[in-house]
């Protein structure tokens, strides 16, 4: 120990910032007799920050800064792209005072269960606070990524004031701005490259946003605004469009028809990624009888075209017009389509280079037979319930799983939404599929067994983790037993995020996966039979996770108390999913915790404790 | 022996007393020779101290390669830059403080780029051991601490 501590503070002194400031290298005519041969180790600290130009990943990133406190700086002084997976895990201060060459920033927010409305919707995760400090120490930002935040108009206008190189603005599941904060991005942001809103709540404000883009030619290569609720002003968009020769990725909303969809498709035949908006046409052209546009033509035009989207009001007459298209296509989203299986049998055939689908289940098992019939390169599915209750009747089941995984043997990720589900399909998937990196199977009614044994999908997803080497997301339900989470505790070593609803029946299931998931960095539970002891049996491994949430489980306010009490670096709080102030005794409706270097955050609302 | 010297022509001396005769467009792709040259301290004799003449050897045929090749294509380029940094740690460390201390910037960038794949997903334990040479770090200081605490959240 005493030893280790003396090379330390050698380290120490050789990480002299002399080491690291800028002109390290020795200009020409260097005397000879002046030079010492460097250790070893100094070899590569003095072109450290040469080496970390070509490091980019963060996990090599993080790695780095890790190694000695002379790399750490170097590190600190190289970074451009920053990633913060919990905006209440550091403070904006000590992430400025740290990284001073910050390009490019992604900052997340609320948990995911925020976007089932299970938590208050002013419980927190303000932008604010972030571009105010980015604004005055990142001048030279150019990228922003934010998901499940909470923005302000206000927030927008500083950042469209505090940035002048600003180029990409990407808000995922974010809320709180409206389409008068998105006006001024649009009017200020002059070298604005991408504006993607992707499933956020945007206000409508009642102004024409998309004319507050400046005139002349824009360079602008991705425009995604489907998930904006808003009428707009179709004219100002078809200009927009026409100056925009960079864009690439067009994503309409449904207030945008299929006439205008054909207008702006043959002035921009240059993309590759197109969201149709509603895909049927205006009330005015569907009783007149003048004639259609050529839409075969329009999307035989588009040669580029590999994604496709959009279909929100889809009237299925129409999809003949995109055949021509289906054949270059790696990713198509019917996910908003009611389409049958005969409509989506009609397109699929074509898709033989389908890399990622999304599709309802309005296509039923025999839909994803086709699909399994003829994608081959699938790489992801997901199936979305067109009716999300519990006692729905549910298209598509264990039928569709099974033919899916004979199909598409290269399959990494699926989401699947089902009522009836067997252990034999899963353990067929499991060895059908064995590059499955994702694997979330949601049986919508709650508690449901193999519709057939009328046994727990044990087995299945027992399968799942034993046969999937690779899987590194998992969400479990059906009716389960302690069994299925010890498999998951034992086989899932490399899952990172774990789900769980209506599931398990003691302790002891969760006691499982929190001593073997080693590296479980977020776990979601709800509405399961967990209480006080098994949220104990995880105290070692709270600190190396992002986050925990548990709602409506068996938690008492002593026992997450207790957690707060031996794990001071952990936020713990319990949360009134009403919104309300929490009034109840000692039950907990919501718990969500998560390490921090700040302790707890001053803008929780009343309906927040902290423990 | 310099009087004979062809025009253009230059010789790098190593720090064990070898002798190269190389163009000086060559020669100057190090930034500290061209500043010796065009600052006229030098002779046509240009001393490289600290750099031995096994791996001036190297430096050289590396910098002929890049004068060369300027037509050619840059994916061959890159093929010889890649396997021309593919040695085993101690050469390339030479050849890391050589390129950094004569400033070669081509050769100084494909060397560190090598650094960087060796680098690239390893753990930190991994790359002390690999880089820093020993395993002081096993221990946390609470000094560190805090750092670890920081990274995780950045991941």
């Amino acid at each position: 120990m005493a030893e280790d501590q003396t090379l330390m503070s050698e380290d120490d002194e050789r990480a002299s910032p002399s080491d690291l400031g800028g002109d390290t290298k020795p200009r020409g005519c260097a005397v000879a007799g002046e030079y010492v041969s460097p250790f070893p180790d100094q070899v590569l600290e003095n072109v450290l920050e040469n080496v970390l130009l070509f490091l980019t990943s963060r996990r090599d990133r993080n790695a780095v800064s890790l190694v000695c406190k002379s790399w750490y700086r170097a590190e600190a002084l190289t970074r451009s792209e920053l990633f913060i997976g919990n905006c209440y895990a550091v403070a904006p201060r000590r992430v400025t005072e740290r990284f001073r060459q910050v390009r490019a920033v992604t900052l997340k927010g609320k948990p995911r269960f925020a976007d089932f409305n299970l938590m208050p919707h002013n419980w927190g995760a303000h932008f604010a606070p972030w571009v105010t400090a980015m604004g005055y120490h990142y001048r030279a930002l150019e990228k922003l990524c934010l998901k499940r935040m909470s923005v302000k108009d206000e927030d927008l206008e500083l950042l469209a004031d505090s940035f002048p190189y600003f180029k990409e603005l990407v808000l995922v599941c974010c809320d709180g701005f409206g389409t008068s904060g998105l006006a001024v991005i649009a009017n200020k942001c002059r070298q604005l490259r991408v504006l993607d809103l992707i499933e956020d709540e945007v206000t409508d404000d009642e102004i024409d946003w998309i004319s507050c883009f400046p005139e002349g030619e824009t360079c602008l290569e991705s425009f995604i605004f489907d998930c904006v609720e808003c009428p707009i002003d179709f004219e100002a968009l078809e200009q927009l469009v026409a100056r925009s020769p960079s864009l690439k990725k067009l994503r309409l909303n449904r207030f945008v028809n299929i006439g205008q969809l054909y207008r702006l498709m043959i002035r921009a035949p240059q993309l590759t990624h197109l969201g149709t908006g509603s895909f049927s046409p205006s009330e005015i052209a569907a009783q007149g009888d003048h004639q259609e546009p050529d839409y075969v033509s329009a999307f035989a035009a588009c040669k580029s075209l590999v994604c496709l989207s959009g279909f929100r009001e889809i009237i299925p007459d129409y999809l003949p017009a995109i055949y021509p298209v289906c054949a270059n296509l790696t990713s198509l989203n019917f996910s908003y389509a009611n389409i049958n299986a005969e409509q989506l049998k009609s397109v699929i055939c074509h898709c033989l280079k389908l890399q990622i689908f999304w599709v309802l289940d309005s296509v039923c098992d025999e839909g994803l037979q086709a699909v399994a019939a003829t994608c081959k390169d699938l790489r992801e599915l997901r199936v979305f319930p067109i009716d999300a209750s519990e006692d729905s009747e549910g298209p598509v089941s264990d039928v569709g799983l099974r033919a899916i995984s004979e199909g598409c043997n290269k399959l990494q990720s699926i989401l699947y939404f089902c009522q009836r589900m067997t252990n034999a399909a899963v353990i067929a998937m499991s060895n059908n599929c064995p590059d499955l990196v994702v694997f979330r199977l949601c049986i919508m009614g709650r508690h449901r067994p193999d519709h057939i044994t009328e046994e727990p999908m044990d087995e299945g997803f027992g399968a799942i983790v034993k046969n999937c080497k690779k899987l590194t997301r998992l969400a479990v339900s059906g009716l389960l037993t302690d069994k299925a989470f010890s498999y998951i505790g034992e086989y899932g070593k490399l899952v990172r995020t774990l789900s769980v609803a209506f599931a398990g029946d003691s302790d002891t299931g969760l006691k499982y996966v929190l001593e073997g998931c080693s590296m479980l960095q977020k776990l979601e539970i709800r509405d399961s039979p967990f209480g006080d002891s098994a949220l104990h049996s995880g105290l070692h491994h709270y600190y190396n996770m992002r986050f925990l949430w548990m709602s409506s489980c068996r938690l008492t306010r002593q026992g997450c108390k207790e957690i707060a009490q031996q794990l001071p670096r952990l936020v713990v709080e319990v949360i009134n999913g009403d919104g309300e102030v929490e009034v109840k005794d000692d039950c907990v409706d919501i718990l969500y915790m998560y390490r921090s270097l700040e302790g707890p955050r001053s803008d929780a609302p009343i309906s927040v404790t902290i423990l | 022996m310099s009087s004979s010297l062809e025009k253009n022509m230059l010789i790098l001396r190593s720090s064990d007393g070898e002798e190269f005769i190389v163009p000086e467009v060559v020669a100057v792709m190090s930034k500290a020779i061209k500043n010796m040259v065009e600052d006229e301290c030098a002779s046509n004799t240009i001393p490289v101290p600290n750099v031995d003449a096994n791996i001036l050897a190297m430096v050289i045929e590396f910098c002929k390669k890049h004068d060369e090749s300027e037509a050619e294509a840059a994916s061959d380029l890159k093929t010889f830059d890649s396997e021309f940094v593919n040695r085993g740690q101690e050469a390339l460390y030479d050849l890391i403080t050589a390129a950094n201390f004569r400033d070669v910037k081509e050769l100084l960038d494909a060397l560190c780029q090598n650094v960087a794949e060796m680098i690239k997903g390893k753990s930190v334990h991994h790359i002390r051991i690999q880089f820093l040479g020993y395993q002081l770090f096993e221990i946390l200081t609470s000094n560190f601490i805090w750092n670890i605490w920081c990274d995780r959240d950045f991941d």
